[in-house]
């Protein structure tokens, strides 16, 4: 399973090295969201300090749902998706490659945006490793729930309207702990967080677990 | 094509074996199902309304709430009826996806009951919004349990919308099991983080009306308890109707499939 | 107050009463449909069920 998750994960990176959408149209995007909250919710500095982990999670949100949208797009020409499904790998490795190629974009992407947030808002980044836990317990959460549902809409025509529908819901949750998490490490008593940390950590590994299972039925058609 | 109804006697050189037994048999089986269903939905009825009568007449007013409580005797139902529903398309879903017991019926079961829980899920919504406004005098309070309720409102919004995709029926029903194992699965998740999450910045003065500690007692238990029976009633016959709904617009689209074909094939004959 | 808690019921148990009538009315019309659809072929039987009567012009087969 993971020689197929692996050379899934390898074909959809190679894809997005030589097309360059992530970098060049959804971290833009994640970008803009951020200013516009700026915009809508500034200039008063206090108020940004205190929104600022919030506006950066739901702009990561936001910007997984494009990753997922792209990432199934790029089966959608040619008839790849029927040669995926052909080629006999086993679904959890497609399901597990997909994720991690998606997983891969959105850290570069979180990264980016987390150093512009911090100079827009005025936010000091402490707490750097309880940061990063947060970050990749988060992202694997929402990028699971993601590439189930993306396999889920992909073929659809209405997929770019039933994908955020779907999505942003479900991982409510990691929103709020992510959240309140990432506030607690800023301001410098991360163990305030620890408890929102666990809950990304179990979402995360309960959405993989759901995912590599329902992965099977949603390909073999 | 229209299709025209026209009576038996009327149409032509046509012969049906009105009298085939399989047919006369399965129907009055049928109509023995309905009045079972019809009693049903009178038991619920009548349960509804007694609920109604208690509720707003018989019980006596809160000591805290004042009249306020009387939203108690419907409210919780409906909240108790979303959960219900909701675990009845999940295992429909899971039966569904599960080779061994992979049915279409489960695929209509798990549809019906996930719209029939949006329509209670709506409801226990505005009734508890009705029931935080003359309290807090907001429409909406960021209590947990009806933030959680309108999560789940959209959550399974998104699984109806799942269920629209045009498509072959087998795809999308794998499609929409699949939506539903991860929805109902966040049910949980969402309840848990979202009370974390107000837990934080609950005011030890606060106490929301929805869980608030008002001491039930003797009438008011009992409507109480009434209300959770007929309110699981009256979901039972809707989960019927909307599940047989469900089958009878599938043969529908099956039916006018059918005839386009045999037409064809007459055409061709010609 | 006591407004608030007559619209609670009425908005209640009238959204559950409006949705169940829509639910008995298109079973019903959807029955309907179904009959009219399948008395001239019959449903049970098979394309080459000796029993089975050809279809004469007919006003179903005709109307277009």
């Amino acid at each position: 399973m993971w020689r197929d998750a692996l050379l899934v994960a390898g074909k959809d990176l190679r894809v997005e090295l030589r097309s360059r959408v992530a970098l060049a149209e959804v971290a833009p995007f994640a970008l803009v969201v951020l200013v516009l909250f700026g915009l809508a919710l500034g200039p008063d500095r206090s108020v940004l300090q205190n929104v600022a982990t919030g506006l950066f999670w739901v702009a990561a949100l936001l910007a997984t749902v494009l990753a997922v949208q792209r990432s199934f797009a790029i089966e959608a020409a040619d008839d790849a998706r029927d040669g995926l499904r052909l080629s006999g790998l086993d679904p959890a490795g497609v399901f597990a490659g997909k994720g991690l190629a998606i997983a891969a974009q959105l850290v570069v992407i979180e990264i980016v945006l987390a150093v512009v947030a911090a100079l827009l808002f005025d936010v000091h980044l402490s707490g750097g490793l309880t940061l990063i836990a947060i970050c990749v317990a988060a992202t694997t959460g929402l990028v699971a729930v993601g590439t189930v549902y993306g396999a889920v809409a992909a073929r659809a025509r209405v997929r770019e309207t039933l994908l955020p529908l779907l999505f942003l819901p479900v991982v409510a949750p990691v929103l709020l702990a992510a959240v309140k998490a990432s506030k607690a490490a800023l301001a410098g008593t991360p163990s305030h967080g620890y408890g929102w940390l666990e809950l990304l950590g179990v979402f995360a590994v309960v959405y993989v677990a759901v995912g590599a299972v329902a992965f099977g039925p949603l390909v073999e058609d | 094509m229209t299709v025209t109804s026209t009576p038996l006697k009327e149409q032509p050189g046509r012969a049906v074996d009105v009298a085939s037994s399989p047919r006369r048999l399965r129907r009055s089986a049928s109509t023995r199902r309905d009045r079972l269903v019809a009693a049903l939905g009178l038991l619920a009825l009548i349960g509804v309304v007694i609920d109604v009568w208690l509720g707003l007449w018989v019980t006596p007013p809160d000591q805290t709430l004042g009249n306020l409580v009387r939203l108690l005797y419907i409210h919780p139902a409906l909240a108790w009826v979303m959960y219900i529903a909701y675990g009845i398309a999940f295992l429909s879903s899971i039966l569904y996806l599960w080779p061994r017991t992979r049915s279409p019926r489960f695929d209509h079961l798990a549809g019906a009951a996930a719209e029939v829980g949006v329509v209670f899920t709506g409801l226990t919504l505005v009734t508890g919004s009705i029931w935080g406004r003359p309290t807090w005098g907001t429409w909406w309070t960021w209590d947990p349990l009806l933030t959680t309720t309108a999560l789940l409102f959209v959550l399974y919004l998104g699984y109806l919308a799942v269920r629209r995709v045009p498509g072959d029926p087998a795809t999308r029903a794998k499609r929409s099991a699949v939506a539903a194992l991860v929805a109902f699965i966040d049910v949980p998740v969402v309840y848990f983080s979202v009370l974390w999450w107000r837990s934080l910045h609950q005011l030890p003065t606060v106490d929301d009306p929805v869980t608030g500690k008002t001491y039930v007692h003797g009438s008011m238990a009992w409507t109480l308890l009434l209300s959770f029976v007929s309110f699981s009633l009256v979901f039972l016959w809707l989960l019927i109707h909307r599940y047989r709904l469900s089958l009878l617009a599938e043969k529908e689209s099956d039916e006018l499939l059918a005839i386009a074909m045999a037409e064809r094939r007459g055409e061709v004959a010609r | 107050m006591s407004a608030y808690i007559d619209a609670g019921y009425v908005v209640a148990l009238g959204t559950l009463a409006v949705y169940g009538s829509t639910l008995v009315a298109r079973e019903r019309a959807a029955r309907r449909r179904i009959e009219a659809a399948t008395r001239p072929t019959g449903e049970e039987l098979a394309d080459d069920d000796p029993s089975r009567v050809e279809a004469v012009p007919g006003p179903i087969t005709d109307a277009r």
